[in-house]
């Protein structure tokens, strides 16, 4: 499987770690127990397309935000996660 | 096989161990980019997997605001003169021992090169300029184009770099 | 002999040696084996799976199920080859399999008569009581007689590489759809790759007598091969099967290089895998002729009438002298043809279609009967002797033949387009399954389309490429055509014959006969995945080219639907078996995964360590001096004179990070458990990461080094993840601050002094730079320059003794390490590695990697007053669950044996005094151990229940695996000096 990371361009995933679904904001460090508990282990784990967070780590060590269908493995866009969502 | 500090030479490739390069990664702060870093040194750094050169110095886009920056001037002060220059505008980290680097050049260097990277050299898509932050044989690698020969420039963190001249020898063997 | 006088592709000016099953014989350059044995008349070439009934040569490609052979001698030794798809080598050695004292005489054929135990499924039947059979009869009979070849069981000598390319247009076949595809996108200037897995180009043309473009066929090949080689923008892999196709239009292929069975020349891999980026790619992998099923269609003599032309027309080989041909195709009557004009006697033509033929005159002029209508029922003969035909009016007529080839209808070779989710759908015209989803960018061409002519494929192919450029946005307005001579292709498969007396085979490799398929949907396995995995119909090395159709057609039979209701199996990457060499390269051995060396390698080598694996480090584990006993002895020396004296160890393994920016202060206060920001500059400490699930994440020492720039260190284990950690912090949870990190453990070299001499030998070592306790108290870190590189002395204590960490840049650090032991001689020095390390920091409670095992929390290692009240960080709200905060959680202990004598083991579980070994029980368990040289006895730490309340109780430490249980005493995890006065003088 490929990613077109956006610095660095098309690359193997060998070249990436995946960590997940993406999870939206963060709740805060001092938000209350339930939403913390939420972020930390509910996913939606969608069957179709899915937001996910991969890490370039033999790359350009930016974690890339991912749009793939876990079912038909398309991937729709790759963008910096430090760009935010839009 | 190739000995360490020692060059090979062969029809069509030459390989060489390039001894005493500085380096020294470039982390730019926020809102800082290649253009304000560059101001401070003589020249702007070109934003992306390239490299712009400025005096003798190297610099290699390795991620989004973020450089390596290269040089055969003496090893122990680069970092800190680049520290001093940069200062407000981006972070500066001696990298000079974490590095070696490997020098190919010939007919025959974009097919070896091609043997272990997973990214296309073709001249068409990755010529004199051109840099990639990449895998060769699961050691991370740091690949810049230097001249149309072609020659490519390759720096691997140093304790790796055994086993990087061990894929060295494996692939250029059947040739 | 039955080697035509003249024609083929083969070249009698270079004859070569081979021997089969120890007989000498002789063929030309240009064979294969199985062309070869055929042309020295050898008919029986193995004993088959299950029944050990004798088998010839039924094909002549990858296709062959039958004539697996077992290729070259000792470490070479390469079994289940097929014969037909080796070219020929001078030298070569081959013995058939399976069979034992010979291929001739095997006594194992006696299955055949315990064959109706032998059934589908007999496994799941048989062989289950009485149960303790199993390990002393069955297994080891079965181990036995199960397989086909044997390997040598030697290490592989070959070697492999591998290689990468891109490309436009990635032509999978170079047969007439292939080499038209290629010719097209190639001429119009795409980067193409035309790869086929046979050693010239052409594919099925090489054994056809057709015209293209007034050519023989096989020499317009060779002349498409040459004009294809002469571009540039080309590149031909032949010997290469395209085995996988992946997400992002990868494709993978193995290329053979050397040849198997023997030593390939110096530096030439046997096999190259190669990893192939296309952008779009066309399936030309063409068609397999099906056989009919009747029976003793497996019998030697019995082949495919499309492999008899092959032989005939490509090798001058003559299977047999007279022939038998029964057909359901048109592609059958050429083959008739192509049979006849090598003068070989066809007596009859058996068309199980009643309508008359055009090329039906044309056969008989020479010789043949026709029989419309008609089917084989039954093939006799050791080797064949006898077919017996069923006529149009039930009538049984016998013919003397030794040589029946039969001609099913084609299947197209979808094998890799029905990967990635492509269904296949049935289609009735072409009495076969075709592709109608393919994967992304690719498009079937040819006969794997199901344009089965040689001008049908010519025209496809060329239309595929000129398709394919398109949506490259490339538009071709040239594309070539050629002119062939007629060539029919109609078939209508008969799927079986309910009359044979003798068995019926459908897949011939794994022995599953047509009475197993009805076996299989009486029993319930109505599914085509079922079948499959009951009978294992199709699961040999030839993954059902030949069989799989019959078997879904005789399922459909059997269970009353149509072909195409019952559907198809998914194929799956490879589609060919593929060696675990080539897909491993270079990484094999110690090459399997880097090794990482320290700077001091080289001397600790010199010093006589022995070095321990962590992870990918090479790491010095102790150095045991000549006149030493065992490890323990030398283990307990580097403790002792490390405290009494002054020991060095290499630390540089430990992950090392460069945090830097305005807000990197907060960025660490949000990261650890404790604060940073408020860290002076000049000043170090010990810093707890946890994970947002509340548990420990990773330890290490934070040292502040300027207003914008910490360094901070990880263990070993974790360099990667928390580097990782890091990065997800400042990109992804908090962009908005001004917070930069780079990896710099690779940037320096890293060493402990430790001990009461450890400041006199630094001081010795660098003259001008004040080390006394006051300029360089506890927690205390200075940089300066030696010989112009920069040095960073810390005053930090894993040993417990005063102690400092040393790091220089890596580029010298064995030119540090080196300078240290000279200038430390006068002061005793000596070596101590990770085992003097972790007896050490055991003797100090120091919680290391067993502690931080993932399920511990900061307040269970008794680091919980190190978690601020006054900042937010990560991890801190869940580790504030009731369950994590439960008093009766394991928590941070030290255990003493109560007998002096006794040693504690890792991994050892805690119980009360008396209390029955069960979980229920369980009351924690000991993470590390170690023999205290400081103490005179075993100690270890570990995690008990309540554990801070019970000081001074008995605990049992049970070692169910090693047995040795052992009665403890519950201590102060701080063994030794509990006060630190030893690290603060």
């Amino acid at each position: 499987m490929r990613i077109v990371c956006p610095y660095c361009g098309d690359r193997d995933t060998e070249e990436f770690i995946f960590r997940g679904e993406a999870l939206g904001r963060h709740p805060g460090l001092n938000s209350d127990e339930y939403a913390m508990f939420e972020h930390v282990y509910h996913r939606t784990n969608l069957s179709g397309k899915t937001s996910e967070h991969w890490y370039h780590v033999q790359g350009c060590r930016n974690w890339i935000l991912v749009e793939r269908d876990t079912l038909t493995h398309t991937i729709y866009s790759a963008r910096l996660a430090k760009d935010g969502e839009s | 096989m190739i000995l360490k500090g020692i060059g090979y030479v062969d029809e069509g490739l030459q390989i060489e161990e390039r001894q005493n390069v500085a380096f020294a990664s470039i982390l730019a702060r926020k809102n800082q980019n290649g253009e304000t870093i560059g101001e401070l040194i003589g020249g702007s750094l070109r934003e992306g997997p390239l490299t712009t050169i400025l005096g003798d110095t190297v610099y290699i886009g390795t991620g989004p605001g973020s450089w390596l920056a290269t040089s055969s001037t003496k090893a122990t002060d680069f970092a800190d003169n680049l520290a001093t220059k940069l200062a407000g505008r981006a972070s500066v980290s001696d990298q000079s021992g974490a590095y070696c680097v490997t020098r190919i050049t010939g007919d025959r260097a974009r097919h070896l090169l091609q043997r272990g990277v997973a990214i296309n050299l073709h001249p068409d898509v990755f010529t004199t300029g051109c840099a990639a932050t990449t895998v060769i044989a699961h050691i991370a690698v740091v690949i810049w184009q230097i001249d149309i020969s072609p020659t490519y420039d390759i720096a691997t963190f140093r304790t790796y770099s055994p086993d990087f001249r061990h894929w060295l020898a494996h692939s250029w063997r059947s040739f | 002999m039955s080697r035509r006088a003249e024609g083929g592709l083969v070249d009698r000016s270079k004859p070569l040696r081979f021997t089969f099953d120890g007989r000498d014989y002789q063929g030309f350059e240009g064979d294969t084996l199985a062309s070869a044995l055929i042309a020295n008349d050898v008919k029986l070439v193995a004993r088959s799976f299950k029944y050990h009934r004798p088998r010839g040569i039924l094909t002549a490609g990858a296709d062959e199920p039958n004539a697996l052979v077992t290729l070259g001698n000792g470490a070479y030794r390469t079994p289940n080859t097929r014969a037909t798809t080796v070219p020929l080598y001078d030298g070569l050695t081959a013995v058939s399999q399976n069979r034992w004292p010979s291929l001739a005489f095997d006594l194992l054929a006696v299955n055949q008569l315990a064959s109706p135990l032998f059934v589908a499924g007999f496994y799941y039947k048989t062989f289950m009581r009485p149960a303790w059979f199993w390990e002393k009869v069955y297994e080891p009979i079965i181990r036995r007689a199960a397989g086909l070849g044997s390997l040598s069981i030697q290490p592989d000598p070959d070697c492999y590489d591998r290689e990468h390319a891109f490309c436009d247009l990635l032509v999978i076949g170079g047969g007439a759809a292939g080499l038209a595809a290629a010719l097209t996108a190639a001429r119009a200037g795409l980067r193409v790759i035309l790869a086929d897995d046979d050693m010239w180009l052409g594919g099925s043309l090489l054994g056809e007598r057709l015209e293209i473009d007034g050519r023989q066929s096989a020499d317009w090949a060779l002349d498409r091969t040459r004009e294809l080689a002469g571009m540039p923008n080309v590149s031909l892999l032949t010997r290469t099967s395209v085995f996988g196709i992946y997400d992002g239009c990868e494709y993978t292929a193995f290329q053979q290089l050397s040849n198997d069975g023997a030593p390939a020349s110096e530096g030439t891999p046997r096999q190259r895998l190669w990893k192939i980026i296309a952008r779009r790619s066309i399936l030309a992998t063409g068609a397999t002729e099906q056989p009919l099923v009747f029976g003793g269609n497996d019998r030697p003599g019995v082949m495919m009438a499309s492999a008899v032309s092959t032989y005939v027309n490509r090798f001058a080989a003559l299977p047999g002298r007279r022939a038998v041909v029964v057909t359901c195709s048109d592609s059958g009557w050429q083959s008739a043809l192509d049979i006849q004009s090598a003068g070989i006697e066809v007596i009859a033509l058996v068309d199980t279609r009643a309508t008359e033929h055009s090329l039906a005159s044309e056969v008989s002029r020479r010789g043949a009967k026709i029989f419309l209508g008609a089917r084989v029922r039954d093939a006799f003969g050791k080797t064949l002797n006898r077919v017996e035909i069923e006529l149009i009016d039930g009538s049984i007529r016998s013919l003397d033949a030794d040589l029946l080839a039969m001609a099913g209808a084609w299947r197209p070779n979808i094998g890799l387009g029905a990967a990635l989710g492509a269904k296949p759908v049935w289609c009735e015209s072409l009495q076969s399954f075709r592709l109608a989803d393919t994967p992304p960018g690719l498009v079937a061409a040819g006969a794997a389309n199901g344009h089965y002519s040689a001008a049908a494929a010519l025209t496809d192919g060329v239309a595929k490429a000129v398709e394919q450029a398109n949506e490259l946005g490339r538009s071709i307005t040239d594309a070539p055509g050629f002119q062939t001579s007629e060539q029919l292709a109609s078939a209508h498969q008969t799927w079986g014959t309910s009359s044979s007396r003798t068995k019926a085979f459908v897949d011939f490799q794994n022995d599953v006969t047509d009475k197993d398929v009805q076996l299989a949907a009486q029993e319930g396995f109505v599914s085509v995945e079922h079948l499959k995995r009951y009978t294992t119909l199709g699961m040999a090395t030839d993954q059902g080219m030949t069989s799989q159709l019959n078997g879904h057609a005789l399922l459909a039979e059997a269970t009353g639907r149509t072909v195409g209701e019952v559907g198809t199996i998914r194929a799956r990457p490879p589609v060919r078996p593929v060696a675990i060499g080539t897909l491993a390269g270079m990484h094999r051995g110690m090459h399997f995964r880097p090794t990482r060396r320290t700077a001091s390698h080289e001397l600790a080598e010199a010093l006589g360590a022995s070095f321990v694996d962590v992870g990918q480090w090479k790491r010095a584990q102790w150095f045991a001096r000549l006149d030493e006993e065992d490890w323990q002895d030398a283990v307990n020396r580097e403790v002792r004179q490390t405290r009494s004296r002054v020991g060095i160890c290499d630390v540089s393994t430990l992950g090392k990070i460069d945090v830097h920016g305005d807000h990197a202060g907060i960025l660490l206060d949000r990261l650890y458990i404790n604060g940073f920001s408020q860290l002076a500059v000049g000043k170090a400490r010990y810093g707890v990461m946890l994970r947002e699930d509340g548990h420990v994440l990773d330890d290490g020492t934070v040292t502040r080094f300027a207003q914008d720039n910490y360094y901070i260190t990880t263990t070993t284990a974790n360099a990667a993840r928390v580097m990782q950690h890091i990065d997800y912090a400042r990109q992804v949870l908090w962009p908005e601050l001004d917070a930069q990190a780079v990896s710099v453990t690779e940037q320096w070299s890293t060493f402990a002094i430790a001990g009461p001499q450890s400041r006199a030998l630094l001081q010795a070592a660098f003259p001008d730079v004040d080390l006394s306790n006051m300029a360089m108290p506890f927690m205390r870190a200075m940089r300066f320059r030696w010989n112009g590189y920069e040095v960073r002395i810390f005053r930090i204590s894993f040993s417990g003794e005063l102690a400092f960490e040393v790091s220089v840049s890596a580029m010298v650090g064995d030119q540090l390490i080196t300078y240290l032991f000279e200038v430390g001689e006068q002061f005793g020095v000596i070596p101590y590695g990770t085992e003097a390390l972790g007896v050490m920091r055991i003797e100090k409670g120091h919680v290391a990697g067993n502690e931080l095992n993932g399920q511990t929390t900061a307040a269970d290692l008794g680091l919980g007053k190190m978690m601020s009240t006054k900042k937010d960080f990560i991890g801190r709200i869940m580790a504030q669950r009731p369950g994590l905060i439960d008093p009766s959680r394991p928590a941070l202990v030290g255990l003493k044996p109560i007998d002096r004598t006794d040693a504690l083991r890792s991994g050892g579980h805690l119980f009360a005094e008396g209390a029955p070994f069960s979980p229920a029980n369980d009351q924690g368990y000991v993470t590390s151990s170690a023999y205290s040289a400081t103490l005179g006895h075993s100690i270890a730490l570990g995690m008990l229940a309540h554990g801070r309340e019970r000081c001074g109780e008995r605990v049992v430490v049970h070692n169910p695996l090693r047995g040795g249980d052992v009665l403890a005493e519950v201590c102060n995890p701080v063994f030794y000096d509990p006060e630190g006065n030893r690290l603060r003088g």
